[in-house]
């Protein structure tokens, strides 16, 4: 759905050249919640604007639908290709003097007539968000966590395909966070969007993405499941990103390296609600030692424990029950 | 106080000041607008991003605003004659007041549309819409209260201005106070003047202020 092949973006200021992006590849999934994450100035926000072709570069291509090389567009092709791509934004960018309603029916006031249909949708909109309350105000009556909403129904009038967000929750609460990411969740589901979330903090991938892209100056340095890279993470810098939010079973671990023995054990959706451990515990009268436990995005368990003995017998009967066991 | 003729002097002296701020008010608006528009569009930040063309009409805006205004009324006497036939008269000043604080609007404009631009221009571009409907109802509205500002400060600008005017001919308050106070000694006059221009003065200041705040939608 969206291609990115080999691009190279380099920023000109003053006779000095910055490379923002050095030949980045990235492919994204249709109908998949994909995170962007890195520190600041790592290129996230660069990289993101390529795809509705916000931002131009010098090197490589970027395919989107059926559009191959964006850059190249005529005019009406590259207007085509805005409307079917959505856009939110850490600082909402909301119009001050516009209400709620003009906010959100923006999108098609700027190039023409505002039909009947139009408006009808736009009411819809907002009621989805849970605005309707709020249509005539004017953005300055609403909380930050409203703007985003205003702006996620602003960026849904022209049924976009591609729902690209930039930092969307950097401005907000926690509380307000997690309303916002289960709102662009049901969004998804509801409309079959592809999302494309940049964010520096590792609590979105966590929560609503399916895959995830790690930069860093400029390049990719990461990319896959959220599963994969939030358990076998190879960089540093994703590491210490992970450990943000306690990710970091490597780190407890390193931490034990005298306690011997240790596994670290993945526990699949389906058996997350058996007592395995304890059963093979008292099976084989064994007392296993937790170390670390979580939950991953897609609800799927991480444990690192100690076996202090029987271990080949527990460890076939773990996997025999469908746990995954990794020496460490 | 006053005779029947000096009361006479002074309506007459304030409608022509009202007149010459009125009328270049609405002309320094428009040329400002368009000037501050493209100083905007053909800036390092604009859509329309041309080194040459900004620096031309920056070093043209910069050089308009560094003339003192009496040097430029004088400077367009022979422009003044040419479009109107006389350099006497509150008529005669408009060019010279509209050239002289067209480049300061035009700055004020500028600056205006750089305060929220960046975001509000990528806003518009993600909406897939063109520069001219970016600029006309994204940009300009959304600029109204900071721009109405800017058109305060010009338009007091401009009436300090038609009183250095009115002291070489061209009528007005600043006129008066001139003819009768320095050179007649009746200082009681300039005083009355001076009074009638600060009113006026902050007449514009209220007007500006009720409307750029109405328009705020704080
Ligand atoms: N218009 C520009 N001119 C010059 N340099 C720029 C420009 N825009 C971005 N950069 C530089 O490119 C690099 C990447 O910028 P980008 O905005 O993509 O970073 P980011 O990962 O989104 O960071 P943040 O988390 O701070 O938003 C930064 O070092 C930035 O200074
Ligand atoms: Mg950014």
């Amino acid at each position: 759905m969206i291609s990115i092949n080999n691009v190279s973006k380099i920023y000109k200021t003053n006779n000095k050249e910055f490379k923002a992006l050095q030949e980045v590849s990235l492919n994204i999934k249709k109908n998949t919640i994909h995170g962007i994450i890195g520190e600041s100035g790592a290129g996230k926000s660069t990289l993101i604007r390529l795809i509705n072709g916000l931002e131009d570069y010098q090197d490589g291509t970027v395919d989107v639908f059926e559009y191959k090389n964006i850059i190249k567009l005529n005019m009406e092709s590259s207007r085509m290709l805005k409307k079917r791509i959505g856009m939110i934004y850490q600082s909402f960018n909301l119009l001050e003097r516009k209400t709620v309603l003009e906010n959100v029916l923006m999108p098609i006031s700027i190039n023409g007539k505002v039909k009947p249909k139009d408006l009808q949708k736009a009411k819809n909109l907002i009621n989805l968000v849970g605005l309707s309350e709020y249509i005539n105000k004017y953005p300055n009556y609403l909380s930050g966590g409203q703007k985003q909403r205003v702006g996620i129904a602003r960026s849904l009038i022209n049924d976009p395909e591609i729902l690209l967000c930039d930092e969307p929750t950097s401005a907000l609460d926690p509380t307000t966070i997690k309303s916002v990411l289960d709102l662009l969740k049901d969004i998804k589901s509801k409309f079959n969007i592809t999302v494309v979330i940049v964010t520096h903090d590792m609590y979105v991938i966590k929560e609503i993405c399916d895959y995830v892209t790690v930069m860093e100056n400029g390049k990719i340095i990461e990319n896959g499941y959220v599963e994969d890279v939030f358990y076998h993470p190879v960089k540093t810098t994703t590491k210490s990103l992970l450990s943000s939010i306690g990710l970091n079973y490597e780190l407890i671990v390193n931490n034990n390296k005298h306690i011997k023995n240790k596994y670290i054990l993945f526990f699949d959706k389906s058996i997350l609600n058996s007592s395995i451990i304890t059963e093979v515990s008292m099976k084989f009268k064994t007392s296993i030692n937790i170390l670390y436990a979580s939950i991953t995005p897609n609800e799927k368990g991480v444990m690192v424990v100690q076996i202090p003995k029987n271990i080949e017998d527990i460890r076939h009967s773990l996997m025999k029950s469908g746990v995954v066991v990794e020496n460490v | 106080m006053f005779s029947d003729l000096e009361l006479d002097l002074f309506l007459k002296a304030l409608y022509e000041t009202v007149y010459m701020s009125f009328i270049a008010t609405i002309f320094v608006c428009f040329f400002g607008l368009l000037l501050g528009i493209f100083l905007y569009l053909t800036s390092e930040n604009g859509m329309l991003k041309n080194k040459y063309a900004y620096l031309s009409l920056s070093f043209f805006t910069s050089l308009g605003r560094s003339i003192p205004f009496l040097i430029l009324i004088v400077l367009l006497i022979p422009f003044t004659r040419l479009i109107l036939g006389t350099i006497l008269g509150p008529s005669a000043a408009l060019p010279a007041l509209i050239i002289g604080a067209t480049p300061f609007y035009g700055r004020i404009v500028e600056l205006s549309l750089h305060e929220k631009g960046k975001e509000l221009v990528e806003t518009g571009l993600s909406f897939g819409a063109n520069t001219f409907n970016i600029v006309l109802k994204i940009l300009i509205p959304e600029s109204l209260p900071s721009l109405i500002r800017g058109l305060t400060v010009t338009t007091i600008t401009i009436i300090s201005y038609t009183s250095i005017a009115g002291a070489i001919g061209a009528g007005g308050l600043g006129n008066l106070a001139y003819l009768y106070g320095y050179a007649r000694n009746k200082i009681e006059i300039t005083i009355i003047a001076t009074f009638l221009i600060v009113i006026l003065i902050i007449f514009v200041q209220l007007i500006g202020d009720i409307t750029s705040k109405k328009l705020s939608k704080k």
